[in-house]
């Protein structure tokens, strides 16, 4: 009896090579998901059974396009269940419902087969289930939508089902044994049940015994170094390390390598996974914890569940219980390291210290293990915290880049260390010290803050420098700038310029005014309103400095006033601070002004003139 | 320093901003870079850094300073258009101008000089109008012009799509907040699923969405989606500092569904942006989904509470003890101060709206709860 699909089944293979299938070799993956499926539901019936899928090319004496034979030896199908997926098929023509189709058995059986339509224009099944005697039924399916389904004139002799396809001449690069086999074992590399090919009249097995991690070794080194060698063979990375993952949600199982080099920031690891055995994905993305983004991973689950385009785990309560316990397996390898071999770990800290950060940030007891070892830029050289706080009652530290270039130039000669901490994580895992160490000290340090820490000058020094300050205070007002003298080394800086970070932001601010028409000018006078109570920058001047000490004795106010603006410039310069327009004016009218000065053997008349 | 030093440097720090994720580290690092090159008057590497630094603040969190570097090189696009290339620049006018009405010191007339000066902009390379509709969609929304907001909505959804409008994804998500304003949960889940099956998806996307829908899932009852979106969409946005807001819906999701404690797991952690956060929006959705979850917490009967929070909060103490009552006042004084002054900016009674809103939210609370992950 010849029927005809009730639904354009050339649409449904259309549907399915353009979004389900992203090419047309995972056919093999469908058959051997349905030869899978069928076998595991006979191991249900009888648990001793351990299943066989034969893969057979059968090439035409005419040269003609060859067939390929699919078998297995599982559960078989009954007249019925062939009339159950041909009746799913025809319910299957949205996207969603096929996903949902494929969680059941049957479903997925005919979706499956329907995958073989992009590489052939005739199917035919034969097959015999362990329920239904010894019929053995055949169905015989066209691209066009017309199939028939009839009892077999050549019994099977066993249960099983058996797939011919006739290959089209334009997919028959998909039927030569080297593309079969390498299709095979990409999808199916660690089922557990051998898969045998036959072509030129030789039979050979494809996979090896299942998922490498699940085979015996002889000892430790044996394993770590078969497990290296797979790593290598999947993601063609030479590892470092490998790290055996459990999760016990999900019933996850696999291997976690270390990668040879610091990995992009946003380059998301992906992971190879494998769903019952059968691989899901090679781009999953969302199995481990955020911290550890320094593995690659190869796992196979057999509790998780796919997404609707079968790409990654979906992500619910099962998932989020597995990703904690496969975290969980990292960080007890990172633990046993910096318990065990304190080398390898600075050997990982180095390529790795964004992923050892982030975990010590969240996790405490790994906190405690490991801060001792992350190295840490300060005004004196990196060290470790260990190391600072042996010479340093209190742990200082900038947040900012800008603060710490204006510190660092002083700092060092001033006996100051101060930390970097403006690198990812590193303010975050300072301010933790105190909550987890309860006697360390811990606080915040402003390159505004950093003339407090210098020497104040004697009652008479005040007394010489003070014609200098007033003069500063006034030359420096239109800029919003306070003036100090304090004593600090090295001597050979005369001044120093701070500003906390808003300052520097004010800056920026006032630049982008200086350059905007009224529209952005006006809100950049508005943001300049709202900026946060910013204090005023300070500049202060070196006493130990021979040219200030000199400059504070020139009777001359104006020479001293253009003295003190150019200071106060090449302070700005010297701090790589970027200068306003009515900055850069004031540098081409005092250079002029000081030249003048100079030609002129007095101050008389200086300050005049200049470019802009 | 020589000039080679000082390119290396800039070099150094773009390359190590490359390889950042979005973040005060990543703008902080090009702000240093766009000022060394300022310091040395190399005009076009200050152009690239600050092209770079509107992306990294914007999306990091920071859009004042994306305001700021925006204002810079728009300008000089300005003077020397043949100089500097202003396609993209064109693209990123749109994220300053769209965040304007986060800043209450930003005037009204300012926020709609900067959308005529937009959409002369765009009318000057030919682009078409929906991208400017849907600008002045969201402000007027924002700004608390229902009427106008329901005007602009109708022309940027007829408006035909060009280069110069946002991506699919991008409209998808901003439309759910339309129909969620009507009360239209069916349709504001609907026009997220395509978003939330992963079909559509842009640098934010789906990860504010995850947000949006909380409430509308919760509001039809479809309590197991909406936790596996809080499971989900949480884990995307916990470092970045760009979606407190969406950190704010997140709370105010768990405080719903009575899961407290885990409510105020984000409220320790997330507190920090809130109090000194450059986008007074964002840091009033967080403060009013606080008040509400500290309100459960008051109203639950517990005196006081243990918490981690930030040395910077007018309120903090050492030995971490909080009496919950005085801690929901003051982020609650908070959520009122800043909706006062948006209110007296925007000249209507939006953001006093949202308050009463989140008021009542005590009629919608719905038990579910959330388990953790084993440790």
């Amino acid at each position: 009896m010849d029927h005809r699909f009730q639904i354009n089944l050339r649409g449904v293979i259309d549907l399915l090579s353009h979004h389900l299938y992203s090419s047309p070799g995972v056919y093999v993956r469908e058959l051997l998901q349905n030869a899978t499926d069928a076998i595991r539901a006979r191991q249900l019936l009888e648990p001793r059974h351990e299943g066989t899928v034969r893969v057979e090319l059968i090439e035409k004496q005419d040269g003609g396009p060859p067939t390929l034979l699919f078998s297995d030896d599982g559960v078989g199908l009954t007249e019925e269940e062939i009339h159950r997926f041909l009746a799913t098929i025809g319910e299957s023509s949205k996207r969603e419902a096929l996903a949902e189709r494929r969680n059941d058995f049957i479903g997925q059986f005919g979706i499956g087969l329907l995958s073989c339509f992009m590489v052939c224009d005739e199917l035919l099944v034969v097959t015999r289930s362990v329920k239904d005697g010894n019929r053995t039924m055949e169905w015989r399916g066209r691209h066009d939508g017309t199939y028939s389904v009839r009892p077999s004139e050549h019994p099977l002799e066993r249960p099983g089902t058996q797939v011919f396809l006739v290959a089209r001449p334009d997919a028959a690069e998909f039927f030569t044994a080297e593309r079969v086999c390498q299709l095979a074992l990409h999808y199916g590399g660690l089922l557990p049940f051998p898969i045998l090919l036959t072509a030129e009249g030789r039979t050979s097995r494809i996979n090896t015994e299942g998922a490498p991690w699940r085979r015996k070794y002889e000892s430790a080194s044996d394993r770590r170094t078969a497990l290296l060698a797979y790593g290598r063979e999947v993601f063609s990375s030479d590892f470092i390390d490998c790290i055996p993952l459990k999760s016990s949600a999900g019933d996850v199982e696999g291997v976690a390598f270390v990668l040879p080099f610091s990995p992009h920031y946003n380059a998301k690891q992906k992971h190879r996974v494998y769903l019952k055995n059968m691989l899901l994905s090679e781009s999953a993305e969302n199995l481990l914890p955020d911290w550890a983004f320094f593995v690659k991973c190869v796992v196979n689950a057999n509790e998780l569940r796919p997404t609707a385009s079968r790409e990654s785990f979906y992500e619910n309560e099962t998932l989020a219980k597995a990703r904690e316990a496969l975290g969980q397996a990292l960080r007890r390898y990172l633990m046993e390291l910096a318990k065990d071999d304190p080398r390898a770990l600075q050997r990982l800290i180095s390529l790795h210290g964004l992923s050892v950060k982030a975990l010590a940030l969240d996790d405490d007891d790994f906190y405690r293990l490991v801060i001792g070892w992350l190295p840490f830029e300060t005004s004196m050289g990196i060290m470790t915290l260990v190391d600072y706080r042996r010479q340093h009652s209190t742990v200082r530290y900038v947040s900012g880049l800008d603060d710490f270039r204006q510190v660092a130039r002083v700092a060092a000669a001033q006996g100051l260390c101060v930390v970097n901490a403006a690198y990812t994580y590193d303010t975050d895992l300072l301010e933790k010290l105190p909550r987890v160490f309860p006697d360390a000290q811990v606080e915040p340090f402003s390159a505004a803050e950093l003339p407090q820490s210098f020497d104040e000058l004697s009652l008479d020094e005040r007394e010489t420098v003070f014609p200098l300050l007033k003069v500063a205070e006034l030359a420096l007002q239109p800029f919003r700038c306070d003036v100090a003298v304090k004593k600090f080394r090295p001597k050979e800086v005369p001044t120093l310029y701070s500003a906390d970070t808003e300052g520097a932001f004010r800056r920026d601010v006032e630049r982008a005014r200086e350059e905007s028409d009224d529209l952005y000018g006006s809100m950049m006078d508005s943001v300049l309103g709202n900026a946060p109570g910013s204090e005023r920058p300070l500049l202060t001047f070196n006493f130990f400095n021979p040219v200030v000490r000199k400059l504070a004795g020139v009777t001359d106010r104006n020479l001293m006033k253009l003295s003190v603006e150019m200071l106060y410039v090449q302070a700005l310069l010297l701090g790589h601070r970027p200068l306003s327009a009515k900055e850069m004016a004031l540098l081409n009218q005092g250079l002029l002004g000081l030249i003048a000065a100079r030609l002129d053997g007095g101050g008389e008349d200086s300050g005049q003139g200049g470019v802009h | 320093m020589t000039a080679k030093d000082w390119r290396e440097q800039v070099d150094e720090l773009l390359g190590r901003a490359s390889r950042m994720r979005h973040g005060e580290t990543k703008v902080m690092a090009l702000e240093e870079a766009s000022r060394l090159a300022d310091a040395h008057g190399d005009l076009d590497l200050a152009f690239e850094v600050r092209d770079e630094l509107i992306d990294a603040a914007t999306f990091g969190g920071f859009p004042d300073k994306a305001l700021v570097a925006f204002a810079w090189c728009r300008a000089q696009a300005k003077k020397n258009p043949e100089r500097f290339e202003s396609d993209l620049l064109l693209w990123k006018q749109k994220w300053v101008v769209g965040r304007l009405d986060d800043f209450p010191h930003i005037s009204r007339k300012q926020i709609l000089d900067a959308l005529d000066d937009i959409e002369q902009t765009y009318a000057r390379v030919d682009a078409g109008k929906r991208a400017i509709h849907k600008l002045r969609y969201q402000a007027a929304r924002d700004l608390g012009d229902e009427a106008e907001a329901q005007r602009y909505w109708d022309l940027w959804i007829n408006a035909p799509r060009d280069h110069l409008t946002d991506c699919r994804a991008c409209d998808l998500d901003d439309e759910i907040d339309h129909h969620i304003d009507l009360c239209e949960y069916d349709k504001a889940v609907e026009k997220a699923r395509p978003i939330l099956e992963g079909r559509s998806s842009c640098a934010e996307i789906p990860h504010l969405t995850y947000g949006s829908v909380l409430y509308p899932l919760l509001k039809l009852g479809r309590l197991e989606e909406a936790r596996d979106c809080h499971l989900r969409g949480y884990p995307m946005i916990s470092r970045n500092r760009d979606f407190l807001a969406t950190v704010g819906e997140h709370i105010e999701f768990l405080a719903l569904t009575d899961n407290l404690s885990r409510g105020l797991t984000l409220f320790e952690k997330h507190l920090g942006w809130a109090l000194d956060h450059a986008s007074w929006r964002d840091r009033f959705t967080f403060h009013m989904a606080a008040s509400f979850l500290l309100s459960r917490l008051v109203a639950q009967g517990h005196p006081s509470v243990s918490l981690r929070l930030p040395k910077a909060l007018p309120l903090h103490q050492p030995e971490g003890s909080y009496p919950s009552r005085e801690l929901h006042g003051w982020v609650e004084t908070q959520a009122q101060e800043i909706a006062a002054r948006f209110d007296t900016r925007n000249g209507t009674d939006r953001f006093q709206k949202l308050l009463e809103r989140t008021r009542s939210l005590d009629r919608d609370v719905y038990p579910f709860p959330i388990n953790a992950a084993p440790k």
